[in-house]
């Protein structure tokens, strides 16, 4: 047993990073508040990038450290927009429950 | 890899360079001007966007049939592309013109909203020359990016911020699938250039992790361009957002996406091996093709509103590129032109069947059911015709171009060896069939019916241009289409 926690190896991140990925769409699906659902969306983008440098190590190829970062960037600006949009939504109705989203229904 | 840089690449790049530019420039304007009306600023938009595509022209007819590698490999400049990005910057000048009138009308003006739109334009041109994932994702993300803000510019409507929300929303969760599964392909291959990808791809020692990552991207895409089971957020966001940004999301960004696409699943995922069998990636698509079509025509004939009318529609066509697509990936040669011949097609009367919409409405009465049409014919005959034409358009009727570009799109499907997909094809010309029946309803509405109270249309020379050109252009590539089917080199 002591092997796994000295012996970490390119398969231990992985499978946390894919954990992190079904916890994440487990966040999106599940979670009723924008905000929580966001971060959910941060958590599958971060297990993206795990993967990415993982096998970026493994490949001994640095366009994936390169990619990683700019993930990182984009995730940035999404997440600004995405919370100036709940901010917004905030603002008319008071709660950001995804639930209650129902003006729009025919 | 060994990546120097050469000025000389970014000669090809000025499309996206005037997009992009302009954007900034026009965000820059906003910061320093000075009262309610903005009409100034669209003049700036139309230019730059005008400019972009005029520039496309230019390098496709320099650049010949040579693909030129950019950047290192980021970016490659085809003739395809400077196809796709002239359209992206057609589409952008006509949804700029369509505008200011729905933002005095409607009380939202917002200088920014323009060069958002360019901003978001340039990710699209991008796309339309990605060669690698860096690139994908970055077109993907500038243009959705750009789109959610616009989508929530009318901050004080209830619709668009709840519209806003659940496109934004649906995008992200979209991009976490994308993201995931570029990661696992890269993985897979070790590069994340898409031409070395395929060879890498096909010799790999670990299926698993293609299949998964195969399958992750075909979610995100399906997402993207609003595939069944995946669309459920389209037709609140096209009814949600103001009717501009819907025709620019309906069709550039749809357009965008696709384009990704014929990137992402021609060129990476593409080849001998990978799209067949049963666990490549091409037996999901054909499925989410065929629910597609149909689903989205189902849902379309129930529809009272004329927005949500046209969003399932666009979820059906979404449904027959999906169909090009696959022809794509399982060999046939004419699969690519098609496609781009139907952008082209649906793009154009996409705009301007919105354009229309944005016409009848007025202040405080969007009219945007379908009884709210009832007798327009008599009373604008103009704008009744050009619909007409659009509607027939989208039904796929001779002569129009909406009938050519569905024909290009199943005749590629049938050059798949062995009839693969004739099955496919069968399903989409039935759904052409029953799409006619919701269409001809708006157009029953507007030549049969009395109108219940006068209409106070939206004047704008903009967007009376729109109006005018889109069925224009729809009928020539129904009428003429040799030069449209040489222009996408089919």
């Amino acid at each position: 047993m002591g092997n796994i926690l000295f012996n970490v190896g390119y398969g231990h991140f992985l499978v946390l990073a894919a954990v992190l990925f079904l916890i994440g769409v487990g966040a999106v699906l599940v979670r009723r508040n924008a905000l929580i659902i966001l971060m959910g969306v941060e958590l599958m983008l971060n297990a993206a990038n795990m993967t990415l440098l993982t096998f970026s190590r493994m490949w001994g190829d640095l366009s994936g450290h390169t990619f990683a970062l700019i993930v990182i960037a984009v995730a940035a600006a999404e997440a600004s927009v995405g919370l100036a949009i709940v901010v917004a939504v905030f603002r008319g109705r008071r709660n950001v429950d995804v639930d209650k989203l129902t003006t729009l229904r025919h | 890899m060994n990546f120097s840089f050469n000025p000389a690449d970014l000669g090809y790049l000025i499309p996206y360079l005037i997009m992009a530019v302009a954007g900034m420039l026009l965000v820059l304007a906003e910061a320093f001007y000075r009262g309610q009306d903005r009409s100034s600023l669209v003049g700036l938009t139309v230019a730059g966007s005008l400019a972009a595509a005029v520039a496309s022209v230019v390098l496709y007819r320099q650049i010949g049939d040579a693909r030129v590698p950019l950047l290192g490999v980021m970016l490659i400049a085809a003739r395809t592309s400077y196809v796709l990005s002239a359209l992206f910057s057609v589409v952008t000048a006509l949804a700029a013109l369509m505008s200011p009138a729905h933002q005095k009308e409607h009380d939202w003006q917002i200088g920014e909203y323009y060069g958002v739109m360019l901003l978001s334009a340039s990710g699209m041109i991008m796309l339309a020359h990605a060669a690698n994932l860096v690139t994908i994702f970055l077109g993907i993300e500038t243009m959705s990016i750009g789109v959610y803000v616009m989508c929530a510019m009318r901050r004080r409507s209830r619709r668009g911020n709840e519209a806003a929300m659940k496109y934004f929303l649906i995008g992200a969760f979209a991009t976490g699938f994308l993201m995931y599964g570029m990661a696992l392909l890269y993985g897979a291959a070790g590069t994340s250039s898409l031409v070395e990808m395929q060879k890498a791809l096909a010799t790999t020692n670990n299926p698993g992790l293609v299949i998964a990552g195969a399958f992750l991207l075909v979610v995100a895409f399906g997402f993207k361009v609003a595939a069944v089971p995946f669309h459920m957020w389209a037709p609140d966001a096209y009814e949600g957002a103001p009717t501009p940004v819907t025709a620019f999301m309906a069709a550039a960004v749809k357009a965008a996406a696709v384009a990704a696409m014929i990137r992402m699943f021609g060129l990476a995922l593409g080849g001998d091996v990978l799209p067949f069998g049963s666990l490549g990636w091409a037996s999901p698509m054909v499925v989410i093709a065929a629910v597609t079509i149909t689903i989205g025509n189902i849902s379309a004939v129930r529809q009272d509103n004329i927005k949500r009318m046209l969003a399932y529609s666009s979820i059906s066509h979404a449904g027959v590129l999906l169909v090009g697509v696959c022809a794509l990936g399982l060999g046939a040669a004419s699969a690519n032109g098609a496609i781009v011949y139907y952008l082209i097609a649906y793009s154009m009367t996409t705009m301007g069947a919105f354009a229309i919409v944005a016409y009848v409405g007025s202040k405080g009465r969007e009219r945007l059911l379908v009884d709210d049409w009832a007798g327009l014919g008599a009373q604008h005959p103009g704008a009744a015709l050009a619909m007409t034409v659009l509607l027939l358009s989208f039904g796929g009727v001779p002569p129009t171009g909406g009938f050519f570009a569905k024909f290009y799109v199943f005749k590629s499907a049938m050059e798949v060896y062995d009839g693969q997909l004739i099955w496919l094809v069968l399903v989409g010309v039935v759904n052409s069939a029953i799409s006619i029946y919701y269409y001809l309803r708006i157009v029953t509405a507007m030549y049969f019916r009395e109108a219940n109270q006068p209409f106070a249309p939206t004047r704008s020379g903009g967007l009376l241009f729109v109006i005018a050109i889109c069925p224009i252009i729809v009928l020539e590539m129904g009428i003429m289409p040799g030069f449209w089917v040489k222009l996408v080199g089919g």
